[in-house]
């Protein structure tokens, strides 16, 4: 009796998940409030945290006690980056694949190519949270989150290359200044 | 009268369902779909028949059942891989991810439902019976595990589903999670015999359900949008993300 009221359970917490997912998924959303939810990502100081010299130097510096209370906000910060690279990496899925049905053979690649890079993104942000988490546990291991900043750096340009594809009178100064 | 109804009417509808596929050239990209259909078809429409026919033994009906159950449980599983491959074999960035992902809670849902059975009573008067109900029940427990694991990974990665794949699974999420709620009741001897009519009726009312759910999904035509609406990345971000990037290659 006590598995058959287990395995009713289950069954009923698998089908409200599946339900809620399907119902949250056809509740769709408009380009423009997606985009809003992107949230600015300030790369110089996510850079800085990711720095194995800033950590070298610190371990140096600061007696070991200290280091590990310091390295665990630094890793605290970083938490608080990947996340946010992570949820905007979500964004910019759901952007792409709207824009992968495209007449224009560019605007589908763009988006085809910001969607896989989006969800590299996405999948490298998860695992580099599960390191960071591991490392908050032990701060003298290494949670190299470098790799993260680089994936970050290529979706900007993808995110700034299906935009420009899909509104060219959108100013983007990037394509300028490079 | 309601109970020949829905034993007939989602068999049949199945059928409609499975011309439908073939006239609209759906089969093509959903193959095991159609085969699991015409073969869901075939098989409650003879176990239909063999209830009815009183020349026929119960063990003999018990043995059509398990063959049909063991056939249904092949194409279920062959299926489920069908629509993981549409679902996530276009994006490469973590079709390989979701391959071991899926797979890894597959292993996990074998143990669980082997734990399950291993727990579930079996009557000795009437093995034939309770075997059906614990395979039943095994087969369910795994579909219904890897199912969510599907849902979720492609949520939490917010990748859309195709309308054919969204329907399809959908109905058999819903087939899967009512039937392992029933027949875990019916394996575990948790009804009185004379109330587990009941729980005929919920499996079978769900399963009629859940063909017409395909029907609607897979044989509606749909609009197709003729423009995409255009991406409203906001000024203001792409300007935080330029300096940032700016000064990031100085």
């Amino acid at each position: 009796m006590t598995l058959a009221i287990i395995l009713v359970v289950a069954a009923a917490l698998a089908l409200i998940f599946i339900l809620s997912i399907t119902v949250s998924r056809s509740l769709q959303v408009s380009n423009t409030s997606l985009a809003e939810r992107i949230q600015p990502l300030d790369v110089e100081a996510f850079r800085n945290l990711t720095d194995v010299a800033e950590d070298a130097y610190l371990r140096r510096r600061l007696r070991p006690a200290d280091f590990r209370s310091v390295r665990r906000e630094r890793l605290r910060a970083m938490a608080a980056y990947v996340q946010v690279a992570g949820r905007n990496a979500t964004v910019l899925v759901r952007i792409g694949q709207s824009a992968l049905a495209a007449n224009d053979s560019e605007t589908a690649a763009a988006a085809q190519q910001l969607v896989e890079q989006a969800l590299l993104l996405r999948r490298n942000a998860t695992f580099a949270l599960l390191r960071i988490y591991l490392a908050l546990a032990w701060p003298n291991s290494d949670s190299d989150a470098r790799l993260i900043l680089h994936r970050y750096e290529q979706l900007n340009g993808s995110a700034m290359l299906l935009g420009r594809l899909q509104n060219p009178a959108m100013p983007v100064r990037i394509s300028v200044g490079l | 009268m309601l109970w020949h109804y829905l034993w007939v009417a989602p068999s049949v509808l199945l059928l409609v369902l499975g011309f439908g596929l073939w006239r609209l050239g759906v089969h093509r990209q959903h193959p095991l779909f159609l085969a699991f259909v015409l073969a869901g078809a075939v098989e409650q429409l003879t176990l239909y028949v063999l209830d009815i026919v009183p020349s026929v033994a119960p063990e003999t009906w018990w043995r059509f059942f398990w063959a049909g159950l063991i056939l249904e449980g092949i194409l279920k599983f062959a299926l489920l891989s069908e629509i993981f491959a549409h679902v996530f074999r276009p994006y490469v960035a973590i079709a390989k991810l979701g391959k071991h992902a899926i797979g890894a809670a597959g292993v996990l849902l074998i143990f669980a439902s082997s734990l399950a059975a291993a727990l579930t009573p079996v009557d000795g008067l009437f093995g034939i019976v309770s075997g059906a109900h614990i395979l039943e029940q095994t087969i369910y427990i795994i579909e219904c595990g890897i199912l969510a694991s599907i849902f979720g990974f492609s949520s939490y990665f917010r990748i859309g589903m195709p309308v054919a794949e969204r329907g399809i699974a959908l109905g058999l999420s819903i087939s899967a999670c009512v039937h392992l709620a029933t027949w875990a009741l019916a394996a575990n001897n948790s009804l009185p015999n004379d109330s587990r009519v009941v729980l005929d009726f919920i499996n079978m009312a769900t399963f009629h359900l859940c063909v017409l759910m395909w029907i609607y999904y897979l044989l509606v035509p749909r609009r197709v949008s003729v423009k995409t609406a255009p991406i409203g990345l906001p000024e203001n971000n792409l300007a935080v993300w330029n300096r940032e990037l700016e000064r990031l290659l100085q």
